[in-house]
């Protein structure tokens, strides 16, 4: 589902952020991507995102090798990435239902289509009863939860995370590592990057881990720990 | 698009003009101003070239003889003018007919040339037509050496003085048009880039849900439309009421000057209507172009 070979990022200002980075991550697997701050994990996500481009190297995600991509059929692509983010990045003014129903509306689903679809993502993770409520009403579990709905109402298939639980207390952190887990078993592929330790060593998944910008670690069931 | 996309993207477009009031205001205010200026330069040349062709259609040369000439004498006279290069037709007036005529001119207010018929001052004339304005000259320096001709006129000094004055009112207005629809754009711009400034949360989660650039766009562009149309239509308002009591005010006291009927103007008022739209719509593509990375 994403392939990357020999991928290496480096910023203008001459910050290299990845170093010949290679991995691959099979459809339907569920996988952390570790590593301190700066290591090179959101790079890793602006890349599969096609926000920037790999300086060397390439990346297959989804059957499409993201160097050939043109610019026109990028947001298509993205369709097929739900993303979670640390700081939700809900819609203030927008009701939970309006923030779900505004990822159909962005990709010109029907209204029928998305009074059917909506709820029953809100019911998925628990909040069809909040739909009539702003964000500002919500708790941080619950609005990682409405981001989490909208990231698959449209049906992707890889949902990226990107520290999902950095705002939330370790229970909240639980549920919302359990619902992507649930997605994760209804077939869609799931990254999360994470510094959570305790999370990526109890629930025993693939381990990515990066420092420096290089791979230091790919176990399938690894935890946290960096072994040299 | 859908219409229920399109209907998406106007509703976003209204609220951010209103949620940026005082900027919106100033943007329409813009257009408005460097269209009012294009409208005056539009309904005044516009006249004055009806004015000026009113004139022109009748570059007609009138020779006016000298009084206590014989029948025979003008006779001649006509028969010398039509024979010079370049006249086309010539006609004899006498001075009762040029009375006639006169009367037929000042309509109600006739009376006061009551009395002149037994001492008309009115001198016998000839009209010439000459075959093109180009001959004019020529032909009523030739007309004004016959013996006994008085007086040569012709209205070519009006025609070219009055073409000289629409070309410089033409000049200035083009020049302060120019001025007042740059700053307009530039007012736009920034109304819009405010917009995109306060929505770039938005912008950016719409990104990565997958909307297309376009969709993006489109609520910019729309809202600079908007304000380009609406200060448009301000603008002719204005000038069309204006233009109307103008009409009404002349018709009522000074009947003489006869300026083109309002509904001459309707096709402009439309070009105005769309060079707003213009104006909005260049203001937006510069900051969608330059603050809009999507």
């Amino acid at each position: 589902m994403i392939r990357a070979y020999n991928v290496s990022k480096v910023y203008e200002n001459g910050v290299v952020a990845l170093k010949n980075v290679s991995f691959k991550i099979d459809k339907g697997d569920f996988v952390f991507v570790v590593g301190p701050s700066g290591a090179g994990k959101t790079t890793l996500i602006k890349l599969i995102f096609k926000e920037e481009e790999p300086t060397e190297g390439y990346l297959v995600v989804a059957g499409r090798n993201l160097s050939r991509l043109k610019r026109r059929d990028v947001p298509f692509y993205r369709r097929k990435i739900g993303v979670v983010f640390q700081d939700f990045r809900l819609l203030p003014q927008k009701t939970v239902f309006e923030n779900v129903a505004f990822a159909m509306e962005v990709v010109e689903a029907s209204k029928k289509e998305i009074h059917r679809k909506v709820p029953l993502v809100l019911e998925l993770v628990g909040l069809l009863d909040r739909q009539k409520a702003f964000p500002s009403e919500l708790s941080g579990g619950e609005k990682q939860r409405v981001a989490l709905a909208r990231a698959i109402v449209n049906n992707p298939e890889i949902i990226i995370a990107d520290e999902p639980t950095g705002n939330l207390d370790p229970d909240t952190a639980w549920d919302i590592i359990d619902l992507l887990k649930e997605i994760n078993l209804r077939g869609t592929t799931v990254v999360v990057a994470t510094h959570a330790s305790q999370i990526v060593n109890t629930m025993k998944q693939r381990v990515i881990a990066l420092r420096k910008g290089l791979v230091v670690k790919d176990q399938e069931r690894g935890g946290y720990r960096i072994e040299n | 698009m859908k219409i229920r996309t399109f209907a998406y993207f106007v509703k976003e477009a209204v609220k951010s003009m209103f949620r940026n009031g005082l900027m919106t205001l100033a943007s329409i205010g813009a257009v408005a101003a460097a269209l009012l200026v294009l409208g005056c330069f539009i309904i005044i040349t516009l006249n004055i070239n009806y004015i000026v062709s009113d004139i022109e259609s009748q570059v007609e040369i009138t020779a006016y003889l000298n009084d206590s000439l014989e029948n025979d004498q003008i006779n001649d006279i006509g028969r010398e003018i039509i024979q010079i290069k370049g006249v086309k037709e010539v006609v004899f007036v006498s001075k009762a007919q040029a009375l006639e005529e006169f009367k037929e001119r000042l309509k109600e207010h006739k009376n006061i040339l009551i009395g002149l018929e037994e001492d008309n001052p009115l001198p016998d004339s000839y009209r010439i037509k000459a075959l093109t304005p180009e001959d004019v000259g020529f032909v009523a320096e030739k007309v004004s050496s016959i013996k006994g001709v008085a007086e040569v006129k012709y209205a070519k000094e009006v025609v070219d003085k009055l073409f000289t004055i629409t070309r410089w009112i033409r000049i200035i207005a083009l020049g302060f048009m120019a001025i007042f629809a740059l700053v307009a754009v530039f007012i736009i711009s920034n109304t819009i880039k405010i917009t995109v400034f306060a929505r770039r949360k938005e912008i950016n989660i719409m990104k990565y849900i997958g909307a297309t650039d376009w969709f993006i766009r489109w609520p910019f562009f729309i809202e600079g439309m908007l304000m380009g149309l609406i200060g448009a239509s301000i603008a002719i308002g204005i000038l069309m009421g204006g233009y109307y009591y103008l009409l009404k005010v002349l018709y009522t006291h000074i009947r003489i000057i006869k300026l083109l009927p309002i509904k001459y103007f309707y096709d402009y008022a439309g070009y105005m209507a769309l060079a707003g739209a213009i104006i909005g719509s260049l203001g937006s593509t510069i900051s969608i172009r330059k603050f809009l990375k999507v």
